[in-house]
């Protein structure tokens, strides 16, 4: 433990000299408040150009869905830019846009973020739209019908007209057997079809309410006016009830589970997933490093012999999910046409069964944590990223100041905490394997095998 | 409804004045070494990052005809070895330090774009000049990542069509123009490029009087620019004369590509016209108009086919300008029942630009937005770096950046007029592609024009013939 402690203090003095895990600049300037109403407010000012990021972070997503109404946080993603009992349809984006502000939002299973990209002098403008539609959402059935279309539309988009979008609907749904993560964030068709306006108010009163959401504010604002704002315009919105916790856990996966899709397609996919941590997990940070050790770049494990020197896959990714609970590590392969996803799949399980013996070199270690540390800074230098990872840390990984102990986080992983890790994870019983074969392999390439 | 007028005119005036402190181009340094590169370095101390953009002159116009895809090839094997390094070994190299090294291929040019903390400055110059200089080209390397963008090619058609819509798109507008190729080239023209070719081409196409090396960030510049000047002042110039490029003739009248994707339950549209260059003079009207037509949420495109009619999830237009002329382009998607009702709506909706054109209090909000988001493109080093080597490239100088935000405030509802008369397509005079379940839409398709059809399983971009 001690020789740990030492090792990474004394990498980290080494690296510090050279600015690598130097203080992030401005991170003393961050100011956080939570109003009256229980709403968090979090102001971190860079005033390199004359823009901000607003981020309202609301925690609501899948995660909040039962049978019936999946889909729903996302299906409000789309409703929350639909009019208010004040502004019409369209109001909203119409006055954002007319004073040069942007704004989009997205769904995970956790959350439901809002964004707006805005020139400091619309910062009020933004603030009164902002709370309007927090405050006074409008629920009109004939915009809630044509919605349905739209969210329709997407779903077909990233998901029916997408083989890799289908294949992890599958696996995310087989993995968990009773914790909602199952839920595809995009909800399932018959739910998409059937949702009532009912379930609509219910969600919002429910979930949308000031306690319930952190509100990121970082650009070319001072944090004392930036504060002044969000009291004038949030904090005479009432607090509700919290919601209740999603009190279910996922039980342990006792075996291996496999889902097949049989398709008419050419190019096979692989897809592993495993139960891995929750964002606040204190091994977060050994989690990534083992990941962009398997698969981050031309010189990652994974990359390098199923790619480059077996040539049995075109592409090996992963990614971790960071939400409240704890999520899935995720490892994606996609095949050349026509080949065998056995072969793969052994050597993907090969490689897989190596770290978990043997872990990984000091090299891999170094390499990683240098990918991770630059990475961060990469991440940091724009007011977008700021927020997103201000936004990120401060609801789901533990606080917004652990943002700003990352540097050191890396640092202190030790080889030993990731063959540990990998040996905990990464095992057969822990995983469900998502296969997506060709029905009729295409003419001509059955020579290959 | 009161309450909202003056909230706009108000913010609006507000923004007026946020435009005037718009952002400005930082010093930089200009030099141009003797064998023709330009090299252009602008300090940046914010983060301890340094950011590089090599930009070489040619890319996909340069591709030998049926051979569409040998730039985009040739980008990919820079990195795969090179100088002292095997392609393992320069991989290692890059993520020992947390760099990261990217090469891309565009209709005009081939680039790497580098970013590596600033201790690194030494490593990441001899890692680009050996990438430039000393690629290894290895005829194993070659036939790996040929073979690979054959299957990603593939995987696309299985799993993003929306991306490929303007493959097809460009191929029919611009048929055997070197702007309609495909700049990662099609199944069949990968197939059909040897090594040997890619040898030609790295000797014939890139060379010193071609490149143009920007870098910002983290550095000083006295260093960065000795050092830089060693590593690229001994490199021989290209092999061959940059060819010219033809004029590309706008199509007069609609013509339709019909892509059978039987398995999809969407239809994928794309309809375009040849448009302008990149320094075309009127840009602040275009982007203005363009951004009002299909370019952000509340455009008359996404109004209705998403916002009104719930018929899609995106509508959206854009120009790609380039050096010689450039095209714009519109697109969407929608359920294939609702097929025909959404391709109406798309050219009804360019219909009423012609028809009404834009009110002034339009015109207001979407300089108000241009305005609003351009200092969001130049932020970081990375970006600045590429906003110098497009300065450089296509020969406009700083007020290109400063006067932007200034010129936008001065459009005019005339102005955007005059571009919807002369730039933007009337709604009979399009180029337009359709992916989706020919055998539910063919015959409904017939009232657009002539239909060409292909597969989406055949192997190239166009209908044989074209590439």
């Amino acid at each position: 433990m001690s020789r740990g402690l030492l090792r990474s203090a004394l990498l980290a003095a080494a690296m510090s000299c050279t600015g690598a895990v130097a203080q992030v600049p401005g991170a003393d300037q961050v100011q956080a408040v939570t109003l009256a109403n229980g709403m968090q407010i979090i102001v971190w000012p860079d005033h390199d150009i004359p823009n901000v990021a607003l981020f309202n972070w609301v925690h609501a997503g899948s995660r909040n869905e039962v049978p019936g109404i999946t889909g729903l946080a996302h299906f409000f993603e789309h409703m929350m830019f639909n009019g208010t009992t004040t502004r019409a349809q369209g109001e909203f984006d119409r006055v954002l846009e007319a004073n040069g502000a942007r704004n989009n939002a997205f769904t995970t299973n956790d959350v439901t973020v809002y964004q707006d990209w805005l020139p400091r002098a619309a910062l009020p403008t933004v603030f009164e739209v902002e709370a309007d539609r927090l405050r006074n959402l409008a629920f009109d059935p004939k915009v809630i019908e044509s919605e349905r279309g739209v969210v329709h539309s997407e779903r077909r988009l990233r998901v029916d007209d997408s083989y890799i979008g289908r294949l992890q609907e599958q696996v995310q749904a087989t993995a968990f057997l009773a914790h909602p993560y199952q839920i595809p964030t995009i909800g399932w068709p018959s739910d998409i079809q059937s949702w009532r306006i009912e379930d609509l108010k219910t969600f919002f009163a429910t979930y949308y309410a000031p306690n319930n959401c952190t509100l990121i504010l970082v650009g070319d604002v001072e944090p004392k006016s930036a504060i002044a704002l969000a009291r004038q315009y949030f904090e005479s919105i009432p607090a509700h009830a919290p919601p209740e916790p999603v009190r279910t856990q996922e039980p342990r996966q006792e075996g291996e589970r496999r889902v097949n899709i049989e398709a008419d397609a050419q190019t096979p996919l692989l897809q592993f997933a495993y139960h891995a941590l929750s964002g606040s997990d204190a091994r977060q940070p050994a989690l990534e490093l083992l990941t962009r050790i398997l698969t981050d770049g031309d010189a990652s494990r994974l990359h390098r012999v199923l790619v480059e020197e077996k040539k049995l896959a075109i592409s090996a990714d992963s990614f971790i999910d960071r939400g409240f609970d704890p999520g899935l590590a995720w490892f994606l392969l996609t095949l050349p046409a026509g080949a065998d996803t056995k072969q793969a799949e052994a050597l993907f399980d090969s490689e897989i069964e190596r770290v978990r013996d043997a872990g990984v070199t000091a090299q891999e270690l170094a390499r990683a944590r240098s990918q991770a540390l630059a990475d961060f800074w990469r991440g940091l230098a724009t007011i977008d990223g700021k927020a997103q990872a201000l936004g990120q840390y401060a609801v789901l990984q533990g606080g917004y100041q652990r943002l700003f102990e990352a540097p050191r986080a890396y640092e202190s992983v030790t080889a030993d905490d990731i063959r540990k890790l990998a040996a905990d994870l990464l095992r057969p019983g822990n995983r469900t394997v998502g296969v997506l074969t060709a029905a009729t392999p295409p003419g001509g390439q059955g020579d290959s095998r | 409804m009161k309450t909202i007028l003056t909230a706009l005119l108000f913010f609006c005036s507000a923004c007026a004045f946020a435009a005037d402190n718009g952002v400005k181009v930082p010093p930089f340094e200009r030099v141009q070494l003797g064998n023709g590169t330009v090299v252009l370095l602008m300090e940046r101390h914010d983060v301890p990052l340094i950011a590089i953009t090599a930009v070489v002159r040619g890319g996909a116009v340069t591709d030998p005809v049926g051979e569409s895809g040998v730039a985009s090839l040739l980008a990919g094997l820079l990195q795969k070895g090179a100088g002292s390094r095997d392609a393992v070994q320069f991989a290692e190299t890059v993520a020992s330090v947390g760099g990261q090294l990217d090469t891309a291929a565009s209709t005009e040019s081939i680039s790497v774009s580098g970013s590596f903390l600033a201790r690194d400055q030494q490593l990441m110059v001899e890692l680009v000049a050996d990438m430039l200089q000393r690629p290894r080209l290895e005829l194993a390397q070659f036939e790996t990542l040929r073979a690979r963008q054959i299957e990603f090619i593939r995987a696309a058609k299985e799993s993003d069509l929306e991306a490929l819509a303007p493959i097809y798109g460009a191929s029919h507008l611009f048929g055997g123009h070197p702007y309609g190729r495909s700049v990662d080239g099609s199944e069949a023209s990968l197939a059909a490029i040897k090594h040997a070719d890619l040898q030609r081409y790295y000797q014939d196409q890139l060379g010193a009087d071609r490149l143009i090396i920007t870098v910002a960030g983290d550095f000083k510049t006295a260093q960065l620019k000795q050092r830089l000047s060693r590593a690229f002042s001994g490199w021989r110039k290209a092999g061959t004369a940059l060819p010219s490029i033809p004029k590309a003739e706008r199509v007069a009248t609609r013509r339709v590509l019909l892509v059978d994707a039987p398995e999809s339950v969407q239809s994928y549209f794309w309809a375009g016209n040849v448009a302008v260059a990149k320094s075309d003079p009127r840009r602040p009207a275009l982007d203005v108009t363009n951004t009002l037509f299909g370019g952000r949420f509340t455009s008359m495109l996404n109004t209705e086919l998403r916002i009104r009619t719930g018929l899609s999830y995106s509508a959206n237009s854009h120009f790609d300008r380039l050096l010689q002329t450039g095209h714009w382009e519109m697109g969407s998607f929608t359920q294939t029942q609702t097929s025909i009702q959404a391709l109406d709506l798309m050219l009804a909706t360019l219909d009423k630009l012609h028809e009404s054109g834009l009110e002034p209090t339009l015109v207001q909000s979407g300089k108000s937005y241009v305005q609003g988001q351009f200092p969001l493109a130049l932020e970081t080093a990375a970006q600045w770096a590429t906003q110098l080597a497009t300065l450089e490239f296509y020969g406009l100088d700083r007020r290109y950046i400063d006067d932007y935000s200034r010129q936008l405030g001065a459009v005019t509802p005339a102005d955007a007029k005059k571009v919807i008369d002369e730039v933007f397509p009337p709604s009979s005079a399009l180029a337009i592609v359709v992916i989706g379940n020919a055998a539910a839409i063919r015959d409904s398709l017939r009232k657009y024009g002539p239909i060409t059809e292909m597969k989406l399983a055949d192997p190239t971009f166009g209908p044989v013939g074209t590439e």
